[in-house]
């Protein structure tokens, strides 16, 4: 395996964990940490095939990166405020029950 | 057509890798989980020999959260400082390029400090109400 | 630097420059010079300043010309996108007026600020043709959204809804930077243009399918289709009814449009095929199977809502479909134009639709208190404004003539059928579409029903439609009556614009 393929193959398991973990957790708080897992994932592919693509003296993968972490900076904090909103309501943060619409 | 289509045979691969590998920790956590023998003594925290004392998530008070977030909203902007610090000198060589460089980081700035007096005004920094 | 300088950047950016500047101004007005005022003064005030942030936003986009292509298609203005601004410019002003009688929320100046600067998200949206623009700009329209859905406090399903709401949407966005990480890998570019190049050399790379999958995976999230769907009926539901008038519109235009555009220009000889008995991989096959998923099942839901806007969020969902048919012509060389200004005028012309019914239900659920469909027993004898405009928006929806839905669907499903002359091709498509519009009716209808045939209270009294409702819905209902009785009002100048255009 080269090298680009075993960074690819670590961040598909990262991702893999993230998604698992939004899936099979029903805290919120942990949810959202699988999210981030999942961001991060994809900010090592770029970083990966910026490294080993025919480019890198243009800076595009590691400028993508840049701005994918202040973004998911952003999510997080959003997200937080979200779960305190429901929280607030609730008193719950588990997604099993948060569950009062239906149809 | 068969053949056409198992192109999309990565896709499964890709969601089949995931599954397993999840699963397979959640099992090996599961099974290595139960392997030694849980009492009491051993689930409390350890605090240098002397018994716990009181709550160990002790309930904080929402300001804290808030400041928390504030926190990381501002703090994750070094990583746009950071390249532009590295690289402003060697632009300050080219002198059409001086004055544009300074201006970006200027206005991304002043976007921050827009950000900055709102939470200000709105006393998202006063600790106490 | 391509020769651009700062001044003609500004030029370009005036738009959205404005509403920044609306923004930050509806902002600072309200929590400085408003504190103590009543919330209704407030709400009016605020609503006051960011309709007149759009009207001069409109009114730049009118007068300015500029065409411009900054590095590659990082910003990408013309004629073209200037229209699909001035849409979405006006579905945001509609949105602010349907808020102005509101009182969900203490937060009146961030409510308004939040609208704006996720219109300003979705005007960048729409103006770029490079993933990392695409991506940024897309974040910065759903994370004001997702405030946006919360912003109502007093209900808990507010709160719940913008969590499930967020939690979809955050997931999609990893899916489409996942994506866009392959795609970027694979290319080794980030402009949509370089990203199709780049792809030619790697068209039987199993990468590429992950890579196409999940970014549609992502973008399908966004406009709410079957098996992606299921975030939509509760915000729709739970949002308060302006922030979810904005979700259902404003933010579907900018989305499919981007849609399309990587879709067309960035996946450009991945096409593959979607037609009957030759299905090759490649997008269309995808977006086939999201089209389906959504029309059948959007529709077949949609049947068993007892609430208003859950009724409209599953109806949402079967139209996401009929778009979607369009977007597959698009893949059609042939078809391009046609199919093109067929789903812009679509898209166009639902959002309006949409913000008037949200619009008419948010006067009923304030009155009533409830947006249950059976509370509106007696609407056409307590207010027959509302019942009139609900039954204009609601025939629209369904595709009646000589409304604009039923133009909109005739142009999509001609665009469908005429993209493969040789075969039968999406034939198979446009039947479904078909035969699902008409089960769309029966729901809608149902809805006309209890407004204007089943007696309400007797001693019910009339509803007073404030005169800001009013202005909206009245404006939303003739335009729906006019672009639906002239069409060319609004695909001429489309035509023209993608004309003049890069092919786009």
């Amino acid at each position: 395996m080269g090298e680009l393929a075993r960074y690819l193959v670590l961040a598909a398991l990262l991702f893999g964990i993230g998604l698992a973990g939004v899936l099979t957790r029903r805290n919120a708080i942990v949810v959202l940490i699988g999210i981030e897992l999942m961001l991060n994932a994809a900010n090592l592919n770029f970083i990966a095939f910026w490294r080993h693509g025919p480019h890198p003296e243009a800076l595009t993968g590691v400028m993508f990166v840049l701005f994918a972490i202040a973004i998911a900076a952003a999510e997080a904090a959003v997200g937080l405020a979200l779960v305190i909103a429901v929280y607030r309501h609730y008193r719950t943060t588990n997604l099993d029950q948060i569950e009062e619409m239906k149809g | 057509m068969d053949s056409q289509l198992s192109q999309y045979l990565p896709v499964l691969m890709l969601a089949a890798v995931a599954v397993a590998a999840t699963a397979g920790m959640m099992i090996l956590s599961m099974m290595l989980g139960k392997l030694g023998r849980r009492s009491k003594a051993k689930d409390t925290a350890y605090e240098c020999g002397m018994i716990p004392v009181g709550n160990p998530t002790p309930r904080l008070s929402m300001r804290f959260y808030l400041v928390a977030m504030l926190f990381i909203l501002f703090d994750i902007e070094v990583i746009f400082l950071y390249p532009w610090a590295v690289v402003y000198r060697r632009f300050l060589e080219h002198p059409a390029m001086a004055n544009p460089i300074l201006f970006s980081m200027v206005s991304f700035l002043g976007v921050l400090l827009v950000g900055y007096l709102y939470a200000l005004k709105k006393r998202a920094f006063e600790w106490r109400n | 630097m391509t020769g651009v300088g700062y001044s003609d950047l500004l030029a370009a950016l005036a738009p959205e420059t404005a509403l920044v500047l609306a923004a930050v101004a509806v902002l600072f007005v309200d929590m400085g010079l408003m504190r103590s005022a009543p919330l209704r003064q407030r709400f009016l005030t605020a609503c006051a300043v960011a309709g007149l942030g759009c009207l001069v936003t409109l009114g730049i986009l009118a007068s300015s010309g500029a065409h411009l292509r900054f590095l590659d298609g990082v910003l990408v203005v013309d004629s073209l996108t200037q229209w699909v601004k001035v849409f979405l410019v006006v579905l945001t002003l509609f949105t602010a007026g349907i808020s102005a009688q509101a009182e969900f929320t203490e937060h009146v100046g961030e409510y308004f600020a939040l609208v704006l600067l996720a219109t300003v998200g979705m005007m960048f949206l729409v103006s770029t043709e490079e993933i990392l623009m695409i991506f940024v700009s897309l974040e910065l329209t759903s994370l004001s959204l997702y405030v946006l859905a919360a912003l109502d406090k007093r209900t808990r399903h507010a709160s719940e809804a913008a969590l499930k709401y967020f939690l979809f949407g955050s997931v999609a966005a990893a899916f489409t930077l996942f994506g866009l990480s392959l795609v970027y890998g694979l290319s080794g570019a980030t402009n949509l243009t370089g990203i199709a190049a780049g792809l030619r050399a790697h068209r039987s790379d199993p990468l590429l399918a992950v890579a196409v999958v999940m970014v549609i995976m992502g973008f399908g999230f966004k406009v709410a289709v079957v098996p992606f769907h299921l975030w939509a009926p509760d915000a729709y539901e739970g949002a308060p009814v302006p922030a979810a008038a904005l979700i259902a519109s404003g933010s579907k235009v900018a989305s499919f449009f981007v849609l399309a555009k990587i879709a067309v220009l960035g996946f450009a000889g991945v096409e593959g095929s979607g037609a009957w008995g030759q299905l090759r991989a490649g997008w269309l096959p995808v977006l086939a199977v999201l089209a389906v998923g959504s029309m059948v099942l959007g529709n077949l839901t949609a049947i068993a809502q007892g609430h208003l806007r859950r009724l409209l969020a599953y109806s949402a969902i079967a139209h996401a479909g009929y778009v979607l048919l369009g977007l597959m012509a698009m893949g059609y060389p042939s078809q391009r134009s046609a199919a093109l200004a067929a789903v812009l005028y679509y898209v166009a012309t639902y959002g309006l639709t949409t913000v008037g019914a949200f619009g008419v239900a948010s006067v009923i659920e304030r009155v009533l208190g409830n947006g249950r469909i059976d509370a509106l027993a007696g609407l056409s004898r307590r207010s027959p404004l509302l019942a009139l405009c609900l039954m204009v928006f609601l025939l629209s929806l369904a595709g009646i003539p000589p409304l604009a839905g039923f133009f909109g669907k005739f142009g999509l499903f001609t665009a469908a059928m005429g993209a493969d002359p040789a075969g039968l091709g999406l034939l198979w498509l446009v039947g479904i579409a078909i035969a699902m519009s008409t089960v769309s009716l029966y729901y809608y209808l149902r809805v006309l029903k209890q407004a204007y045939v089943v007696a309400g209270d007797e001693e019910a009294s009339r509803i007073v439609v404030p005169w800001t409702d009013r202005l909206v819905l009245i404006a939303a209902a003739v335009g729906v009556f006019l672009l639906g009785a002239l069409p060319e009002l609004l695909l001429g100048p489309l035509a023209r614009a993608i004309a003049g255009g890069n092919g786009f």
